[in-house]
């Protein structure tokens, strides 16, 4: 049998993606609510196994597709649409066919590496925390989670990328309440009001973009349509400069929100900290890059014009997070919140990628994404493995992992320096891209983010030199061992098989793709796409504005 | 400890089997060039190897007895490396050929930029070889080094009981090590320069962290990443200006045609060449970056003597003399003349003041890493006359102030190399005699004695022959004692700066007056470190218990002692200074097999003894500063002969009773004056940085976290309570009564049609 064929054994691939998680985990927790006690029980474990199974299919799917068709996908094409242009709002493509909201599915070089990572991370998150309680909720959570990520990427509609992107909201509230830390009640509210509240702005500007988007021809109530291919090729979409702009800024509030960007960030280390192990890791791996993504598929595609306009504002943004991020993860002192203001500097680099303008920026920005994407689940791996052993994330509060925990103290070494921007790991790929790129458009302003490096060694190397050195070898010359109180006399222990399973995926990740960008097509997919991006949309605005 | 003397020679049967894989690589029909990426491939692949095996069967007696704990592995494939080099080495030779770019072998990334004529075209940064006379020369010298110290490790990290089970991360990290430095040398683009170069410095980062119990090894690892990436940020944005002119990084392209078509004026050179001269400044440990080196002597000894002396640390020099084609463009003549005197600049004040600090320093480490800097300086400051000369066009003067400094690279890599591993050989034999004096469980004592501390030292000579010969053949060779290795660089180094003062270049009288000073200082300090360890009476009991017969230790110093004491010579007749340079014109060893004595008679007379009278003062000035004053002042000072009934080897006897007949001087007063204190805190140096650092960086760190915590979250915060607040105030609208509804409803009514009036 042909790849092809299995990739459409049950239809178009992408919804079967989508839907077969979402459907799949509500069945399962479905039938865990409604069985006895003694039968809970007895489900427990087969629950836990069937979600890590749909899990692996859905990477399997994903990694065919890539096979398949990885060297053609670029800008502008959306392969295994389910429907043409031409369809839209008719048979099996109307969702609700007479406000013009249809079931569109596609991916492209800008959606693909996203899908892929979702579909990569979510069985590591299920493995890293394999033994979390109430495994039949948590496992089905993260499932319906994969659903969710894959719509939001894969959807061509704007009202149901609309639907999925809020429906991520709903998994992740209940990992962060039911499986959080001391003060999860306030961090899962908070995580919900706020990315919640910012999203509105996006819809409204998602609603200006409907009612400017003639589909007269469909012949529904309202003449209009929510798809975004037909926006994308519509001349004269949303005439007045005026308008754009204001719907240029709607989109920006909501999707900086989610990236995030200074200053309004504040949710996510408070997220992080309370989040669980697998919660934390999708939230940075994934859940950020939806900002991005978005950012990019709908800020500048349909706004080239925008982005020339407020290109001082991106700058300003991304410079912001990363210098002012960098400096306050040195001032931290709990390890995870060190971890999730790294994310804002670090996000902070696709601002500043995509304000280049240059197609190395925007390459160089998407494949931040898919770096920071490998490592940051690394990173909260570590620290959720630390919380998990230590029952602690002060930073100062031990010596000596290195000997307690010399795998974990391994994998340590490994995220902290891919994500500090080693080379050969992928995430020094993406800054030097951002930096070449920044240097070409701004010049000496590229010393502000250059010197920011430092401080990000700073405050990577200063917190392994307080957790992970000093102290703990049997030895009488060096007698200054020190254990956190919270172990409370315990002895300490190294990383579970399955969490390091998940680590050790991770890093070799991380390093093969500091080598080896092109692994999977990975790099030249987001080059071609960042090319045609700039020479079909960026340059000419920039040139005939 | 060090008593065991089972022969262990059968295990070095595999190793010595790696020899032939050139010539199994020949046999299957492949070139030399065709092999030269295994140089990088194959420690790439040991690395993980001895990690992993290691990490899974540490303890096991196979992995312990057989393997040396990954050692054998590790020498192994460094004879591989070792053995290609040379063939390469060979190849070029018989070929007298410019290899130049060796083609892609990592098509890395690939991306559009908009070209000159407003095309996009593609642009690729790839990882490929590029091997010409520089690069094999380092090359050669990194994969010799690496061997003989892989070799000698064996001997000094699997007898120490502390390493036990942990020493598979020692050679792993030794060996990824390895990789950084070839691939860094055999790369043919500055973006892959760089990224080996971060490499290196991530295994010096770990490697000084080996003993990562002990506080200040986590500490000084911690300095060395951090000083290290202040310089490596301006060099990256250096590449980037570079990247920008060039659009490529290849040394093809730049090297091919450096003003790309007449599109790149010299002046647009100067802010690049100088950001990653301050990525050098902080690789090879210069004023003001030199403040990571002296703190990561922490590390186990082999590694200070491979990274922080031999290899790494000539990163920098290596990248400066990687700029010299920029420099000797016609067309940019004069433009960049400035950028060769800052880096001549740069080179004279660290010499100096490193051989300052290096008077007073105790610690037979720290004496060598201050005399590492040191040495370095004179490198730089002879590339810094070699790039002026080249960039003011007298070409003659900048082959010979060049080969002079790369030349001195290769003496000072073999000679430093060879007395750390010497003074690795004291402090493993002090430990292990001062273990067996008071065994282990005297743990008061424990804590006071340092075997590092040349005070504790004193009357060595006769207790340990080989390392005594070995130590002084690499004094001399440091200090320039005439016809000894470094001799025939150092000569080259100051006569070549003072030829561009006579040239024209007046600012360089600065630098070129500090390293003849610097001559007689060299001449000082290392003589005052070989005395106050090798001569004299013993100052501890200790040293009565020294014996040097440590296994796999003596081999390498053997060898070394004779690199050093006839390579200089060998290859300065050689023409090895021009062949550095300009590789078709020398004759490499040829004139030196065939007219040997004219050979030696005009490498005399004409590249360091030079016709011009001023610069024979100089070299003659420095001769005696450096081989006649300097030791003399140091045997005063410390010398003495040995106790009664020592002998030494005849070797080294002679120096101890020379310094015997010296005489005595006491200069306790001055050793206890301001100006020593000085130099006991570094001058202060260390101290100020971290002042700022605690003074500016950490403070402003907590400030933006209180802020972002209070202010920044604190707008959220002050939303979230508002918002409760109001709708506690609202909800007393809700009395349930329906009159106050009624009243409500008709408000609301009339401020609608209000709103709807004001706007139809």
């Amino acid at each position: 049998m042909e790849a092809s064929e299995i990739i459409t054994i049950l239809g178009n691939p992408l919804t079967v993606m989508t839907l077969l998680p979402i459907l799949g985990a509500l069945l399962l927790m479905m039938a865990h609510w409604m069985a006895n006690a003694e039968m809970r029980l007895t489900l427990e474990k087969p629950i836990r196994s069937v979600n890590l199974t749909i899990a692996l299919l859905m990477f399997i799917l994903a990694t065919l597709i890539g096979l398949e068709e990885t060297f053609g996908l670029t800008w502008g094409e959306y392969l295994y649409q389910n429907c043409q242009i031409g369809e839209i709002g008719t048979g099996s493509c109307a969702l609700i066919g007479s406000i013009g909201v249809s079931w569109h599915v596609g991916v492209d070089a800008l959606s693909f590496p996203m899908v892929w990572l979702t579909t990569l991370l979510i069985p590591i998150t299920m493995i890293v925390e394999w033994d979390a309680k109430k495994g039949a909720y948590f496992h089905s959570l993260i499932l319906m989670m994969e659903g969710a990520l894959i719509g939001v990427f894969v959807s061509l509609d704007l009202f149901v990328f609309y639907v999925f992107w809020e429906l991520t909201l709903i998994p992740m509230f209940f990992l962060i309440l039911m499986w959080g830390g001391e003060d999860r009640r306030y961090a899962a509210q908070k995580f919900f009001i706020y990315t919640f509240t910012a999203s509105v702005f996006m819809l409204a500007g998602i609603l200006v973009m409907y009612f400017n988007n003639d589909a007269s021809w469909v012949g529904n109530i309202t003449g209009k349509s929510f798809d975004f291919v037909l926006m994308d090729t519509q001349e004269n979409f949303i005439a007045s400069e005026g308008l754009r702009s204001v719907v240029f800024l709607l989109m920006l509030i909501g999707f900086a929100t989610k990236l995030p960007s200074v200053p309004v960030h504040t949710w996510l280390p408070d997220a992080h900290v309370q989040a669980p192990t697998a919660g934390s890791m999708l939230l940075a791996g994934v859940m950020l890059k939806m900002g991005a993504y978005g950012f990019l598929r709908l800020g500048v595609t349909l706004f080239p014009e925008q982005v020339i306009e407020f290109q001082t504002l991106l700058i300003i943004l991304g410079m912001v997070s990363l210098v002012y991020g960098a400096v306050v993860c040195l001032g931290q002192i709990n390890l995870k919140r060190m971890v999730a203001y790294s994310s804002v500097s670090h996000m902070g680099l696709i601002f500043l990628g995509i304000a280049t303008l240059e197609p190395l920026g925007i390459a160089g920005a998407i494949f931040m994404m898919f770096a920071h994407g490998i490592i940051s689940p690394l990173l909260f791996a570590v620290c959720g493995s630390f919380k998990h052993h230590y029952h602690t994330l002060e930073i100062d509060s031990m010596r000596g992992l290195a000997k307690h925990s010399p795998w974990m103290s391994g994998h340590m070494m490994v995220g902290w320096m891919g994500s500090l921007g080693l080379p050969l790991m992928a995430g020094f790929v993406a800054e030097v891209a951002v930096l070449i790129a920044f240097y070409m458009a701004f010049g000496w302003w590229v010393l502000l983010p250059a010197v920011t490096l430092i401080v990000t060694a700073a405050y990577y190397l200063w917190s392994m030199q307080r957790t992970i050195f000093e102290g703990g070898r049997d030895d009488h010359d060096h007698p200054i061992a020190q254990l956190p109180s919270t172990l409370h006399g315990e002895s300490p222990r190294d990383i579970t098989w399955h969490e390091n399973t998940g680590m050790i995926i991770l890093g070799v990740l991380a390093v093969v793709y500091g080598i080896y960008p092109d692994f999977f097509g990975m790099f030249e997919m987001m080059s071609d796409w960042a090319s045609l991006l700039v020479e079909n949309r960026l340059y000419p605005a920039e040139v005939n504005p | 400890m060090g008593g065991h003397s089972k022969a262990e020679w059968n295990l070095l049967l595999p190793v010595l089997a790696m020899v032939s894989f050139p010539g199994i690589r020949m046999f299957m029909g492949f070139e030399a060039i065709e092999s030269a990426f295994l140089i990088v491939a194959v420690p790439l692949l040991i690395f993980p190897a001895i990690l992993i095996i290691g990490q899974m069967n540490k303890g096991e007696d196979w992995w312990k007895d057989q393997l040396k704990e990954g050692g054998i592995v590790a020498l192994a494939g460094l004879m591989i490396t070792l053995s290609l080099t040379v063939w390469l080495i060979v190849e070029f030779l018989v070929h007298h050929a410019d290899f130049g770019a060796q083609g892609i072998i990592l098509d890395w990334i690939h991306f559009e930029v908009l070209g000159a004529n407003g095309e996009w075209v593609t642009s690729t940064l790839s990882f490929g070889l590029w091997i010409d006379s520089v690069s094999l020369t380092v090359l050669f010298v990194a994969a010799f080094l690496c061997f003989l110290i892989c070799w000698f490790a064996i001997g000094y990290m699997t007898t120490d009981h502390q390493n036990e089970d942990r020493n598979h991360r020692f050679f792993a990290e030794f060996v990824l090590f390895s990789m950084g430095m070839f691939g860094m040398v055999l790369a043919d683009s500055f973006l892959w320069l760089f990224i080996f170069w971060e490499i290196m410095g991530l295994c010096s980062y770990l490697l000084i962290g080996f003993y990562w119990e002990k506080p200040s090894a986590a500490a000084a690892a911690k300095k060395a990443f951090l000083t290290t990436r202040v310089g490596d940020v301006f060099l990256m944005v250096g590449l980037f200006m570079l990247y920008d002119l060039y659009h490529s990084l290849e040394f093809a392209v730049i090297f091919g045609d450096p003003t790309l078509g007449g599109t790149i004026q010299g002046s647009d050179l100067q802010w690049p060449l100088i950001l990653m001269f301050i990525g050098c400044v902080g690789k090879s440990a210069q004023f003001p970056l030199h403040v990571w080196l002296p703190d990561a002597m922490e590390g186990p000894t082999p590694v200070s003597a491979l990274i922080h002396a031999a290899t790494m640390v000539n990163a920098g020099l290596y990248l400066v003399a990687r700029m010299f084609p920029i420099f000797s463009e016609a067309s940019f003549e004069g433009a960049l003349s400035d950028v060769a005197m800052l880096i001549a600049w740069i080179g004279g004040i660290t010499a100096f003041m490193a051989a300052f600090i290096a008077f007073v320093a105790n610690d037979i480490k720290r004496v060598l890493a201050y005399s590492t800097m040191s040495q370095l300086a004179y490198i730089f400051t002879g590339l810094g006359a070699a790039c002026w000369f080249a960039n003011e066009g007298y070409e003659k003067y900048a082959i010979l102030a060049f080969g002079a400094a790369l030349f001195h690279l290769f003496n000072h890599a073999m000679a430093k190399a060879m007395l750390f591993m010497s003074s690795g050989s004291v402090i493993h034999e002090m430990h292990h005699a001062h273990e067996h004096a008071h065994g282990d469980g005297d743990e008061g004592d424990h804590h006071h004695f340092d075997p590092q501390d040349m005070r504790n030292m004193g009357g060595l000579a006769s207790k340990m022959p080989v390392t005594s010969t070995a130590m002084m053949l690499g004094s001399m060779s440091i200090i320039g004692i005439p016809l000894i290795g470094g001799f025939w660089s150092k000569e080259g180094i100051v006569g070549q700066a003072w030829n561009v003062y006579l040239k024209g270049g007046e600012m360089i009288l600065f630098p070129a007056l500090l390293v003849l000073a610097t001559a007689g200082m060299t001449g000082f300090y290392m003589s005052r470190m070989w005395f106050m360890t090798f001569a004299g009476a013993p100052k501890t009991e200790v040293v009565d218990h020294v014996h040097e017969d440590t296994q796999w230790i003596k081999t390498p110093l053997i060898t070394l002692s004779i690199v050093t004491a006839f390579s200089g010579f060998i290859l300065a007749c050689g023409h090895f200074v021009k062949w550095l340079a300009k590789p078709d014109d020398a004759h490499f060893m040829t004139d030196l097999l065939k007219h040997p004595v004219d050979a030696i008679l005009y490498e005399l007379e004409h590249a360091f003894l030079p016709e011009d009278n001023t610069l024979k003062v100089v070299g003659w000035t420095a001769i005696l500063l450096s081989s006649c004053l300097g030791p003399f002042i140091a045997a005063r000072l410390h010398g003495g002969k040995l106790k009664e009934g020592e002998v030494a080897t005849p070797m080294v006897g002679w120096l101890v009773n020379l310094s015997g007949k010296a005489g005595k001087t006491d200069v306790s007063e001055l050793a206890e004056g301001g100006f020593a204190t000085a130099l006991h805190n570094r001058l202060y140096i260390d101290d100020a940085y971290e002042w700022m650092i605690s003074k500016t960086l950490l403070p402003l760190a907590n400030i933006s976290a209180w802020i972002d915590k209070n202010w920044v979250d604190g707008v959220i915060k002050g939303i979230e309570r508002g918002s409760q607040w109001i709708s506690t105030w609202l909800r007393q609208f809700t009395t349930g009564r329906a009159s106050d509804y009624l009243l409500m409803t008709a408000i609301g009514m009339l401020i609608f049609v209000g709103i709807l009036w004001g706007v139809i």
